[in-house]
């Protein structure tokens, strides 16, 4: 018997054949499948930089406003959900209240598809020192930081304000909130790497872009490209 | 010293780093034993910092291991009021009345009382005296109610009949924190946000979702109240841990079993339907007549359907049909951020169909509405469910009868017994 941490209900996990013969137990699963079922992938028709959903292949209108601020540089962006209702409820819940056991949940959702991804070098994207403090946890790394080794590089300047609150035009405008705090022995470890940043939603992109301009600035050779839960 | 009188009864939450310290307040652990002290449930899950908090209760406002609940508890802060401040000229039927005074007596008395009365039986009516005299007591009184819909339909009903009291108005969507008011009306969830405040705490619809069987929100119930007070729960279809305590002799129970135009209750209607209600976004055509039927009359209908997912297809199927692509068909569900404007839309017969889910089941009133449940036999149907539901129909005096159709697949415990229930109450 497991509870569901999304609707706090009993439920018998539905196993799958190899589940039921490997040694896994079934405790693994975090929430019940009517919850799961509420929370939509992003079907195989995308903008072949940020993952949007389209109707047709190509570039999505996002990207193609990138293009004017980055030209041939386009971030690849790599994203699983799509950002719906039940996954605003979610982020309502796990950042605006602080349920920091839901990322428990985030993390179910994510990780399988995350181990696919090969990098040398997980960069998760900060939140501001307030949210911090009044959160009690840093919500990005809190959902990473159990599944892949993170390597936290980039800092956030106190009052920056965070780009839940704003509209797309005050997101798109937001100016550079972010600062790096490296040392020799890491610049030496991913000076060529290949870098995955992480973060939870991408929305604009403005955020993560930002956060690919302040880590080339120190290592111009690194192959960056981002993660996200949903799009 | 800021004044704390606006927040008399009330309870909030204050965290450690907080030092200010609050006259007259009682101020206790907010997580102790392992016990969230605002919403009685065991705490499980833990910060980074290895503190506990309470998710239970987390969406107003975290409880962490080491915060603090104040408590301020103060008495006469109303003063009598003529007449309770009652200005509703209306009369009672014969039953209507002895309920009434059977409530006002258990008040003097803190005689906690479960009213059991049929769906259309006027209960707001027949708390009118008892409101008016706790306020003549110059004593404060609260109605909560687990629904949202019902708060905003109670509420103009008592601010008519109450002109010269002033009632706060409280739930998740206001978006304000509850005021100094002697009356207010509320939904359940907000009285966490409470300590013994109340004289007298009405729960209407006392069976409904998230109420029931909700711990939390009984415990908030508890413990607003003062231990002096009473507490009084309306329903229709009582639950069965209710009517124990009622047998039990902590509850008295008062029932009242006919309709306040003296009318019966609609007994609902079954159908059998062997194909599916809706099939590659088309409408069963067995059904679509019986939506047909009811515009034909010239009604309004609520549509139930079980799943929020289902409503845009109903929608995108009715208005493919030729004969009711003209009508104004809408449909609203919990989230739904036009949910209040919809359900208002309806009551004003601005719309000719509403597609709902059971957060339409009951406290709301449609004039000459008729409705139909597909299907009915959906585990998400309870036996309450669907006699509240059948329950919407025939409530005007000028028209106490109308259709209830449950369309089902398969015939199940819960249709049987929701009939049996409405032509027992009908007996």
């Amino acid at each position: 018997m497991n509870i569901c941490l999304l609707c706090q209900q009993v439920f018998i996990p539905e196993l799958s054949w190899i589940e039921l013969f490997s040694l896994k137990k079934a405790g693994q699963h975090k929430f019940c499948t009517q919850c799961m079922k509420k929370f939509e992938k992003l079907t195989k028709i995308r903008c072949r930089y940020c993952d949007k959903n389209l109707s047709t292949e190509g570039v999505c209108r996002d990207c193609q406003n990138w293009t004017k601020i980055y030209p041939h540089k386009l971030l690849k962006h790599h994203a699983l959900y799509r950002y719906n209702d039940s996954f605003h409820d979610l982020m309502v819940n796990y950042k605006r209240y602080g349920d920091y056991a839901l990322r428990e949940v985030l993390q179910a959702l994510c990780a399988k598809e995350l181990a696919k991804l090969k990098f040398d070098c997980y960069i998760p994207i900060p939140t501001s020192p307030e949210h911090q403090a009044t959160r009690q946890f840093d919500t990005i790394s809190a959902i990473f930081a159990e599944l892949v080794p993170l390597t936290p590089l980039l800092k956030k300047y106190e009052k920056s304000g965070a780009q839940g609150e704003k509209n797309k035009q005050e997101r798109l405008l937001s100016p550079q909130a972010f600062y790096l705090e490296t040392d020799q022995h890491l610049a030496d470890n991913i000076s060529q790497g290949r870098i995955l940043l992480l973060d939870d939603i991408y929305t604009t992109g403005r955020t993560l872009y930002h956060a690919r301009d302040k880590v080339l600035e120190e290592f111009p050779d690194a192959q960056i490209e981002s993660f996200s839960i949903c799009r | 010293m800021e004044d704390l009188t606006q927040l008399a009864g009330r309870q909030w939450l204050a965290s450690q780093a907080d030092s200010h310290t609050f006259k007259d307040c009682k101020q206790i652990v907010a997580i102790a034993a392992g016990i969230c002290n605002r919403c009685g449930s065991k705490v499980k899950a833990k910060l980074p910092s290895g503190k506990y908090y309470c998710q239970a209760c987390i969406g107003i406002g975290r409880v962490v291991e080491g915060d603090y609940l104040i408590r301020n508890v103060q008495e006469e802060l109303f003063s009598p009021v003529k007449n309770g401040g009652l200005t509703w000229q209306g009369k009672l039927t014969e039953q209507q009345e002895k309920i009434s005074t059977a409530l006002v007596k258990n008040f003097h008395n803190r005689k906690n009382t479960l009213v059991h009365a049929v769906t259309g039986a006027g209960k707001t009516e027949m708390l009118f005296q008892l409101i008016a005299e706790c306020m003549r007591q110059g004593q404060r009184a609260c109605i909560a109610t687990p629904r949202i819909d019902v708060v905003n339909e109670l509420f103009p009903r008592f601010q008519a009949a109450f002109q010269e009291i002033a009632i706060g108005k409280y739930h998740g969507r206001e978006f304000r924190e509850p005021g100094l008011e002697q009356l207010t009306i509320c939904t359940t969830h907000q009285l966490m946000k409470f300590y013994q405040a109340f004289d007298l705490l009405v729960i209407d619809e006392v069976d409904s979702f998230p109420y029931v069987g909700n711990a939390q929100l009984h415990f908030a119930a508890k413990y607003a109240v003062k231990k002096s007070g009473m507490r009084a729960y309306l329903t229709a279809t009582p639950t069965a841990d209710l009517l124990a305590e009622a047998k039990a002799g902590k509850l008295e129970i008062l029932k009242l079993k006919r309709r306040f135009h003296g009318g019966l209750l609609p007994v609902p209607k079954e159908k059998l339907f062997f194909r599916q209600f809706l099939k590659k976004e088309r409408i069963n055509p067995h059904l679509l007549k019986e939506v047909k039927k009811v515009i034909q009359a010239g009604h309004p209908l609520l549509l139930f359907v079980p799943r929020v997912e289902e409503i845009p297809a109903y929608l995108k199927a009715l208005a493919q049909d030729a004969e009711l692509k003209q009508l104004k068909v809408k449909g609203v569900h919990a989230a739904d951020p036009q949910r209040i404007e919809k359900v208002q839309e309806f009551r004003e017969r601005k719309l000719d169909i509403l597609v709902t889910t059971t957060i339409l089941e009951r406290g709301v009133t449609f004039k000459n509405v008729w409705v139909i449940i597909v299907a009915a036999d959906d585990a998400i149907y309870t036996t309450a469910s669907l006699v509240q539901i059948a329950g919407r129909v025939g409530r005007a005096k000028d028209d106490p009868d109308g259709l209830v159709l449950y369309c089902y697949h398969r015939y199940t415990q819960n249709i049987r017994d929701a009939i049996l229930q409405i032509k027992e109450m009908n007996r």
